[in-house]
């Protein structure tokens, strides 16, 4: 190599980079195929600074923040509910969105079509396992994730109107599993969501009028099947995804500070 | 490198003319700290990156989530009755699990006060907990009556929900589970 001796890099080497840059031999020189090059455009990112900048760019990355507190990477600190419901949800998505091939919203084939989905789809039954325990879970989740977030004090300031959007969510997430009772069309759907509904009756005044709205009828019927249908798979779960969408970003705006406190040190 | 870095710094000198290697010349080596600056440990305040700390742990409990998931669906099949007929009411009639609280709230008040004051009350205060426990105090032996009150809440719906539940069957009577089981997930 003949560089003009204004050109050369002036570097000063400790051992510690020496070691380093040998161990990134290896990556560096897939990268740098055609292949590599075609795959990871951006160059190795080392310096702190610099894996910063290159998280901050990501796409897929956008949803989390670059830093974050040690305190928050452990298991006792969250118990990993939220991402616990948030993969439960992902789940209810996919498997939901299977089960839509197969499913007509009416009382004379809701219930046939289950039996179907059950006996001649295929992993029609295992889906359907799927969606079920998923959804059972996520409300667990759901509420053990609130009851953690409470018990570490997550909900003092400045992080107290993302509590409120979690209550939210709470609520969204017990619609949604109710509305996705009815579908089965069964004798444990149909009296379930009967027993269910008659609450909203218990509401003064208006109770009559909003059951009725809810059911589309003074009883369970057709329209409240094709009602919690609608509910169940377009409207909730497009407002669970936009609320959780906020969630996840006030929670990345506060994850890398520490919260407004008054405790004594230890 | 940046000029300032190797001003601030003094370089043992060196004895004969500088090394070159690679296209790249050794001016000095500089004792004591690595050039990336001071390594120092880190406490539970300090920040890390996400990647690779915090997504390796939620990636773990992604994989561990969905194999919980596909091992009950693959051992537990959900359930399916016979096909709903509302001429034929089943004793005991039973909410889903997560309104079996509720459900027997209103087996033992009034249909106002177990079926729309309690339900909303709950919703309302957990809404404006925040803005009612609004002192500086995070950890939990420094807020013992927000925790005892929150706990007590919980120990109460936990034990309504189990009631009504496993404990409940024809006309809302007291039953074993043991003896006679009427939980429907």
């Amino acid at each position: 190599m003949s560089l003009d001796e204004n050109d050369q890099e002036t570097v000063v080497v400790t051992d510690d980079e020496q070691t380093l840059q040998s161990d990134e031999d290896l990556i560096d020189r897939v990268r740098n195929t055609t292949v590599g090059k075609s795959i990871i455009r951006s160059p190795r990112r080392i310096t702190p600074r610099d894996r910063a900048a290159g998280h901050w760019a990501s796409f897929l990355l956008h949803i989390y923040p670059v830093k974050i507190r040690k305190e928050e990477l452990g298991f006792r600190y969250s118990w990993y509910l939220g991402v616990i419901s948030t993969v439960l949800l992902g789940s209810l998505i996919l498997s939901g969105l299977y089960l839509m091939f197969f499913y007509v919203p009416s009382p004379a084939n809701a219930y046939a079509n289950i039996q179907t989905i059950q006996n001649d789809v295929p992993f029609g039954q295992y889906v359907r396992n799927v969606h079920r325990w998923s959804a059972h879970l996520m409300v667990f989740a759901v509420a053990a994730h609130m009851a953690r977030v409470f018990f570490r004090g997550g909900y003092k300031a400045p992080r107290q109107f993302n509590w409120v959007i979690g209550v939210v969510l709470l609520v969204l997430t017990l619609l949604l599993s109710f509305t996705g009772y009815l579908l089965p069309w069964d004798q444990l759907a149909f009296w379930a969501v009967t027993v269910g509904t008659e609450m909203a009756g218990y509401v003064p005044i208006i109770g009559d009028e909003v059951k009725e709205v809810l059911l589309g009828g003074p009883t369970v019927d057709s329209s409240t099947l094709l009602r919690f249908y609608v509910l169940h798979v377009a409207v909730l779960p497009s407002a669970i995804v936009f609320v959780l969408m906020i969630h996840l970003w006030r929670w990345r705006k506060d994850a890398m500070f520490d919260q407004e406190r008054e405790d004594a040190d230890e | 490198m940046s000029d300032k870095k190797i001003e601030t710094t003094t370089p043992v000198e060196l004895s004969s003319a500088p090394e070159t290697t690679s296209g790249k010349r050794v001016l000095g080596v500089v004792p004591g700290k690595p050039s990336s600056g001071e390594r120092k440990v880190i406490t539970s305040d300090d920040s890390v990156m996400v990647w690779p700390h915090l997504l390796v742990r939620h990636a773990v409990a992604a994989m561990a989530t969905a194999l919980v998931v596909m091992v009950i669906a693959v051992f537990f099949d959900a359930p399916l009755r016979d096909v709903a007929n509302p001429q034929n009411t089943p004793n005991p009639e039973k909410a889903p699990w997560y309104f079996a609280a509720l459900q027997e709230l209103l087996a033992r008040f009034p249909p106002l006060v177990a079926g729309v004051l309690v339900p909303g009350s709950i919703i309302m205060g957990l809404m404006a907990l925040p803005y009612i426990d609004n002192s500086r105090f995070i950890k939990p032996r420094n807020r013992k009556v927000a925790v005892t009150t929150f706990a007590t809440f919980i120990v109460i719906w936990i034990a309504l929900t189990l009631i009504g539940f496993m404990f409940r069957g024809p006309n809302w009577g007291w039953v074993w589970p043991w003896q006679e089981w009427h939980g429907e997930l």
